[in-house]
């Protein structure tokens, strides 16, 4: 007999009882987890991955149903058990790690909890150990750290101390949920990073749950996908992602935008949305969003093995290999020539953020003037975007984009600097053809609409607004506009609440494009959607350039996103833009050190963990005051000395068009090499 | 989710609003009938009928005048729905604006209005109205204008962080890039979208302006007699509690009624349009 | 946090010296003159100059205002127009006996209603809780003055436990005594407040109890003892804090009503005295006096909440 498996779950289901009937949030999953490995579990917002491991702690939320053959943890019932193992053989980190921190309670207090509680630790042991544990995990000063509250730690510190916590009485099995999602990349990178370490070091066996493939392939040995509450395929993650077998695997597989592929235009949406978990499909639920569904597909499907791994599809063999529609079967788009004419110059914009209020403060018993702190949020940007192009702007969270992308529209003054458009210089209020010509589309689908407009009335008012249409004219324009984002003109009369996130997210393009732009600002305009969705909407923007000859600023913190979108790419650190060029010429070397990390960092399917070279900075970009020098010369690993702090880097330019802001000559950046995996 | 309160329709409707508004609805008709439905004239003196009991002749009992209370309760009811409701409404009609304002216009508008609040909203509810009723003759307007002030700085302060809160959602800027004017983003991208909030806090200061309002006139700072306010009838029946104890017990139960319903409306609409208050617990 | 203190000791002047110009103010601005208010509205014109001339009422305004204020700030509140003594005694006099009452209130109303808060949010849905929740309902609902009512009738009148009226010093008639004039007023203030506290605890507990960082407790291996104790309460015990100081105003207005009833020789029912015999300095000096003691209660109630949240505590990064 086989080593008795860590983990082992047998036909698990998990109910919710509500208004509109139960909502299955899991059916029938299965899965076990063997000492020391990890397993994947993926699928999209819905698919019950959090549920799932909430029910393994024994904490699946009020009024739960929760029913299995079999729950086992090293042979013990978790169904009994799981408040005794949970803290002490099960360890488990949260996506948030903002939320997941008691405001009012010390780190170390935090983290040395469940070391009194479990191991009878003094206090002052305890308080040691979470020191030690916090040093374990990479954070410097942890004897300082362990006083500190969570409010002032950065949001990387903040997850390590999680895991610490989860860590801190030798855990066998270690539980995260999504745990980088809340992070920026770089920072997702050294925990990943310190995941991976403490897998090897340490044995402990994890099952990760992440919507992001390329953090599966890179961390887990075995692969769960999920959807709408079914195990559909099931395997070694290797074997998984190299050849997906079922539709929906391949499907996810195929919507990511990648890094490393650049421009292969279109991706491969999954039409379509979650079924209603509240009623019961006895077939394949997956059918209605299936490219090769047949009648047959309402039977029950097994999972069954094939090629190595299980698949809930009986379809899988027969359909075997044949290509998704919308993907190969699609010719590469021919090379678009954008105009070399700029429409948008932007010259040494800045704008400094004022933190708090000037006021009256008593220092050493005296009253003295308080000057408020300040933030260089943009500082002294400067670029172009020609007609017709989309100039990607990449940069972490806190670099100043958004602030950038709203600078650009006058939608927020600048402090300094110039704006022109279309050879027009644009004043702080700019006249009304400017705001007809130059649009906005944001990130926050549920923000972007206001909920007591229908979709007739936040269309036909742009419209009127700008004296483009009215009465039955005005109505032929939204039926055309609904058209262009592929709605049927059914929608008019819908409110914000009766659509989902990629219906939103189009309704906010309709409205962009109904004054008929020629430039429009998309502020990390598909972030906030699930990869098949987003795929979805990205092949909008890009069909919809090609159709109007629209110019995009397309901000977003995915460098996957943006490669595949840009013509050109300007890479921000802390308010300034560290690099730009063509979309070529930035993601492969000359680098700029920051866009060297950034690319290094990102996790990628098909690399396996295997990538030759990796990149890691330290800390984050929120921790570092301003200083004179270049902005990235703290985290920097190729700082050369005291230059770097003290003098603003000089521009480098390796090709025409191509600059980066660097002390490092330009022979130094040439010689660095690729930090993209090869694609796979 | 975004901070967007929205009534989607066809929810329940919470069983506090149905009971409390029906109950408010019983006593603002009661009020507005009271001339024709009540058995006696409120203000009639009968030196024969002087504190006699419930009975079927005198629902309530009559006073040390003779008066039939139940008849002036019915007169009186009217005073309770006006200092609530009309001081609410002051407050919303003067803080509102206020607050849009101070939240549109940032810089020393806002300081200014803003600042304003502050010290006012540090001055004891009870000593606002108090000094202004102390140093001018008392009467209902001038109850309701103190007690409408006491809640003009909580609606300004309420109306600004709501207004500020919206104006930081994207569609406000979509607004705004599309050159539309403050009147306009105000009207159709704020206004629509702030009432629910709005609505929610007012409807749970009516049963504090009305405490407030009646204890004022059970100070003897609201209507006069022989006007038969509730808190005032509360108070002139004092010297007669032991004797007579349906002369204070029937107008404060009405009293009580009423401020128990309007409690309800008022959290009852809190339920029906506070989204904070709705899905508890994760799934 | 030193300068967090500054600025919250200068704002109380700035609030108590703004009071002053507002009473001042408002006194002296609004139509009629002062010396009409004083003699009434069948004074002769001779009375009313006379008393124009004693009070300076014939000086500019500035001036009037800053005699007043600079005498304030000596501690000369002027003299009582009724009783002829100085009436910054009679108000301190009276502000410790109403301290008193609001004190021995507050404490309670934090206690009882910070219990029933917790124990209605950890025992969320069951009976108990339904039935607290209703009587929160009720209890915050109905005002003090009809609480007094009741109380003098049932406890005074019907079982003639409790005086119904009146004040025994301590030193007069022992500390029983003293007591018992106390129960009715501090049960009556009570009620109403320990049901609203009780009403905000419970939502504050629940959101705490909800939080994500209750489920990280939880997900520990912390007993529910622990997580309701050590990791909700701290958390939900912040809300509590403002809305205690909410309530001190409330509270500020039921002492008012509940001197007045229960004849309680507070400030309370010596400014209601001031306004009814129009007794400006007396009024005037009243009302500065509960300004300044409401603006120090809350100074008290953001300290505490300072101390209390590490976020003001300690700065730090956002």
């Amino acid at each position: 007999m086989a080593e008795q498996p860590l983990l082992d779950v047998r036909d698990l289901s998990l109910r919710y009882p509500g208004p509109r009937g139960a909502v299955r949030a899991l059916e029938g999953v299965s899965l076990s987890l063997s000492r020391g490995r990890v397993m994947g579990l993926v699928g999209e917002s819905g698919s019950g991955k959090s549920s799932l491991v909430m029910a393994l702690l024994g904490l699946p939320g009020t009024g739960a149903v929760l029913d299995a053959a079999s729950m086992q943890f090293d042979g013990l019932d978790l169904r009994q058990q799981a408040a005794a193992l949970r803290g002490r053989r099960i360890g488990m980190v949260f996506q948030d790690p903002g939320s997941a921190l008691n405001p009012a309670m010390t780190i170390g207090a935090q983290v040395a909890e469940p070391l009194v509680r479990h191991l009878r630790m003094s206090r002052q042991d305890a308080l040691d150990r979470a020191a030690a544990l916090l040093t374990e995990v990479g954070i410097a000063r942890a004897e300082s750290v362990v006083r500190a509250y969570p409010h002032q730690l950065s949001g990387g510190m903040k997850q390590r101390a999680v895991i610490a916590t989860a860590l801190a009485c030798e855990p066998e099995l270690l539980l995260l949920d999504e745990p980088t999602t809340a992070l920026d990349v770089t920072v997702e990178a050294q925990i990943l990073d310190l995941l991976d370490r403490l897998r090897r070091e340490r044995g402990v066996g994890m099952l990760l749950v992440s919507h992001n493939l390329g953090i599966v392939d890179r961390l887990c040995d075995d692969l769960t996908v999920l959807y709408a509450g079914r195990v559909v395929e099931q395997g070694a993650a290797a074997t998984l992602l190299a050849a997906p077998r079922h539709p929906y695997t391949r499907g996810l597989l195929a919507a990511v935008p990648r890094a490393d592929r650049g421009r292969m235009g279109r991706l491969a949406p999954i039409p379509g949305g979650l079924p209603d978990l509240t009623r019961p499909d006895p077939g394949c639920n997956f059918r209605p969003r299936c490219a090769f569904a047949l009648p047959s597909c309402a039977a029950p499907q097994a999972l069954a093995p094939q090629d190595g791994r299980l698949v809930r599809c009986h379809r899988a063999e027969a359909v075997g290999l044949a290509p998704l529609p919308g993907v190969t079967g699609a010719p590469p788009p021919p090379p678009r020539r954008p105009s070399d004419a700029p429409l948008l110059i932007a010259t040494e914009l800045t704008k400094t953020f004022r933190l708090g209020r000037p006021g009256l403060a008593l220092r050493g018993g005296r009253l003295a003037l308080r000057r408020p702190a300040e933030l260089r949020a943009v500082d002294d940007v400067s670029f172009h975007v020609a007609r017709g192009e989309v100039l990607g702007l990449v940069g972490e969270s806190g670099c100043g984009k958004s602030t950038l992308g709203r600078m650009v529209l006058r939608l927020l003054g600048a402090d300094a600097g110039r704006l022109r458009f279309d050879g027009q210089p644009v004043t702080d209020r700019p006249a009304v053809e400017f705001r007809r010509r130059a649009q906005i589309v944001f990130q926050n689908p549920n923000s972007s609409l206001n909920p007591r407009q229908t979709v007739e009335q936040a269309l036909r008012w742009p419209l009127v607004r700008f004296g483009l249409a009215r009465g039955a004219a005005a109505d032929r324009e939204v039926d055309r506009l609904l058209e262009l984002v592929r709605l049927p003109s059914s929608y008019r009369a819908r409110y914000p609440h009766q659509m989902s996130g990629g219906e939103k997210q189009r309704i906010g393009i309709a409205r962009a494009l109904a004054s008929r732009p020629d430039f429009v600002v998309c502020d990390e305009a598909v972030s906030a959607l699930d990869v098949s969705v987003q795929a979805a909407v990205l092949n909008l923007l890009s069909d919809l350039r090609d159709e109007l000859g629209l110019a995009y600023l397309f901000i977003s913190h995915d460098i996957g996103v943006i490669a595949h979108l840009a013509d050109r790419i300007a890479v921000m650190y802390r308010g300034a833009i560290v690099e730009i060029g063509t979309a070529e010429q930035v993601l492969s070397p000359a680098y700029h050190p920051y866009t060297e990390a950034l690319l290094s960092a990102v996790p990628l399917v098909g690399s396996g963990g295997r990538a030759a070279r990796r990149v890691r900075l330290t800390g984050d970009a929120s921790a570092v005051p301003d200083g004179a020098g270049c902005r990235f010369a703290p985290r920097c690993p190729r700082r050369i000395g005291g230059v770097c702090d003290t003098v603003p880097p000089p521009v480098r330019q390796p090709a025409p068009g191509h600059r980066i802001a660097c002390h490092l000559p330009l022979e130094t950046l040439a010689a660095i090499p690729p930090a993209l995996g090869e694609a796979a | 989710m975004s901070g967007v309160a929205l009534a989607r329709p066809g929810r329940r409707w919470p069983a506090s609003l149905v009971v409390g508004g029906a109950v408010v609805g019983v006593i603002a008709l009661l009020a507005i009938l009271g001339p024709w439905i009540a058995p006696y004239p409120p203000e009639e003196f009968a030196v024969l009928d002087r504190l006699r009991p419930p009975s079927a002749a005198h629902w309530f009992g009559t006073d040390e005048f003779g008066r039939d209370v139940f008849s002036r309760v019915l007169a009186g009811a009217h005073y309770s729905l006006l200092m609530g409701f009309g001081a609410t409404g002051l407050s919303l009609l003067v803080g509102v604006p206020l607050g849009m304002l101070a939240a549109f216009h940032r810089g020393w508008v806002e300081e200014a209005v803003m600042r304003g609040v502050d010290l006012l909203i540090s001055i004891p509810p009870v000593l606002l109205g108090l000094l202004i009723l102390a140093t001018t003759d008392p009467g209902l307007g001038k109850t309701v204008a103190a007690v409408g002030l006491v809640y003009v700085p909580i609606m300004t302060r309420l109306s600004r962080a709501v207004a500020l809160g919206l104006l930081a959602e994207d569609f406000v800027d979509a607004a705004r890039a599309r050159a539309d004017g403050m009147v306009r983003i105000l009207w159709s991208e704020i206004l629509p979208n702030a009432w629910s909030p709005i609505i929610v806090e007012t409807a749970l200061r009516i049963t504090f302006a009305i405490l407030l309002g009646s204890a004022l006139s059970f100070l003897g700072l609201g209507p006069q007699p022989p006007a038969s306010e509730w808190g005032l009838m509360i108070a002139e029946s004092r010297p007669f509690i032991e004797e007579a104890p349906w002369i204070g017990l029937m107008p404060g139960l009405c009293l009580c009624a009423l401020l128990v319903a309007v409690n309800m409306v008022g959290e009852g609409l809190r339920d029906l349009l506070d989204p904070r208050m709705r899905g508890r617990g994760h799934g | 946090m030193a300068g967090f203190v500054g600025r919250r000791l200068l704002s109380v002047v700035a609030i108590v010296w703004a009071m002053t110009v507002l009473v001042f103010g408002i006194v002296h601005l609004l139509p009629g003159s002062v010396a009409h208010m004083i003699l009434g509205e069948f004074a002769t014109a001779d009375a009313i100059a006379t008393l124009e001339r004693r009070l300076g009422l014939n000086d500019p305004l500035w001036l009037q205002y800053w005699r007043w204020f600079s005498a304030l700030l000596r501690g000369d509140f002027g003299l009582s127009l009724t009783m002829d003594r100085p009436a910054g005694p009679l108000i301190l006099e009276a502000l410790g006996r109403s301290a008193i009452l609001a004190g021995i209130s507050i404490v309670l109303v934090a206690l009882l209603g910070m219990a029933l808060g917790i124990h209605s949010a950890v025992k969320r849905g069951s009976v108990e809780d339904q039935v607290l929740t209703i009587a929160q309902y009720v209890f915050i609902a109905i005002p003090e003055f009809f609480w007094c009512i009741l109380a003098i009738l049932l406890f005074a009148s019907w079982l003639g436990w409790l005086p119904a009226t009146g004040y025994t010093p301590m030193g007069e008639g022992g500390v029983l005594r003293w007591a018992s004039h106390l129960v009715l007023p501090v049960a009556t203030l009570a009620l109403g407040l320990t049901a609203h506290v009780s009403r905000m605890v419970r939502s504050s507990m629940l959101e705490a109890l909800d939080s994500h960082y209750v489920l990280a407790a939880r997900a520990k291996g912390m007993p529910e003892r622990v997580v309701l104790w050590r990791h909700a309460l701290p958390n939900a015990l912040l809300p509590a804090i403002t809305v205690l100081a909410i309530d001190v105003g409330l509270l500020i207005g039921g002492i008012v009503v509940a001197e007045t009833v229960f004849s309680y020789p507070g400030l309370g029912r010596l400014l209601i005295y001031a306004i009814e015999n129009q007794d400006l300095p007396l009024m005037m000096g009243g009302m500065i006096v509960v300004t300044a003691a409401y603006a120090l209660a809350n100074l008290v109630a953001d300290l505490l909440y300072a101390l209390l949240n590490p976020r003001i505590r300690y700065g730090g990064a956002a």
